[in-house]
């Protein structure tokens, strides 16, 4: 067992683009600050470390919080947040998804954020530990050619072995 | 040296910096650090003082200048 305290752990188990940003962004600012950083996958989380990302989107349905700008078009159109004018329904009309998952990376690459391939592959780099749950990688049908190179394949006590007792989060 | 990583956005510029602190490990670190991501007005001295290096803020306007010395 690692009793080292200066470790970051986060257990990921949302299949969102959106979330998957969040855990790549402190992984690997963490790393990059010497931690020794633990990523467990799970659930819909493996998504994340799948080599064909085409699934990885995101839907303003059921998500209240995200905010939906054009990223082109005139600044006045730019301001309208249309998950506030829109109501809710309008998001499960066919091609919204995708419509959204577009924006949302247009607007991630005009700020200048990289791709979660890149960032991904940076964490790895950076030393980053990768633990995709092999349990939900065999309910959910996928094999371990799916996932990126350099991702283990274990189970939860692994992850509980390899990580500190205070230093844990749920994303 | 100068490293210039304006319109990179979080975690980038502390990851490019890092990488190049890798490369040039045990030798003179004299940088002029450019950035635009406000964020960096704070992380970029939280992970230099982490790093034992000293970090200080030049200009703070659209671009942000920092030197950086070992």
């Amino acid at each position: 067992m690692q009793e080292d305290t200066n470790q970051l752990s986060v257990i990921h188990s949302k299949g969102s683009l959106d979330w998957a940003y969040p855990t790549f962004i402190l992984a690997s600012t963490a790393a990059a600050m010497e931690k020794d950083v633990e990523l467990f996958f799970t659930f819909y989380g493996l998504k994340a470390v799948l080599k064909d990302t085409t699934h990885l989107k995101v839907s303003p349905l059921g998500n209240p919080g995200m905010v939906v700008n054009s990223p082109v078009g005139p600044a006045w159109l730019k301001k309208i947040d249309w998950n506030v004018v829109l109501p809710g329904l309008v998001w499960t009309l066919p091609g919204m998804s995708k419509l959204a998952t577009w924006g949302f990376k247009k607007t991630l690459a005009m700020q200048g954020q990289v791709s979660v391939e890149e960032l991904r592959s940076l964490c790895l780099e950076l030393g980053v530990k990768m633990t995709v749950c092999q349990m939900t990688m065999e309910m959910m049908g996928y094999k371990e050619a799916d996932f990126i190179e350099g991702v283990q394949f274990a189970g939860a006590a692994t992850y509980f072995a390899n990580t500190p007792k205070n230093q844990s989060l749920y994303i | 040296m100068e490293l210039n990583f304006v319109g990179l956005v979080c975690p980038m510029p502390i990851i490019k910096l890092k990488k190049y602190l890798v490369e040039n490990k045990d030798q003179i670190i004299n940088v002029e650090l450019l950035i635009s991501d406000k964020s960096g007005l704070k992380d970029i001295p939280a992970f230099c003082e982490q790093s034992g290096l000293s970090c200080k803020l030049m200009a703070n306007e659209n671009v942000i200048r920092f030197k950086i010395q070992n």
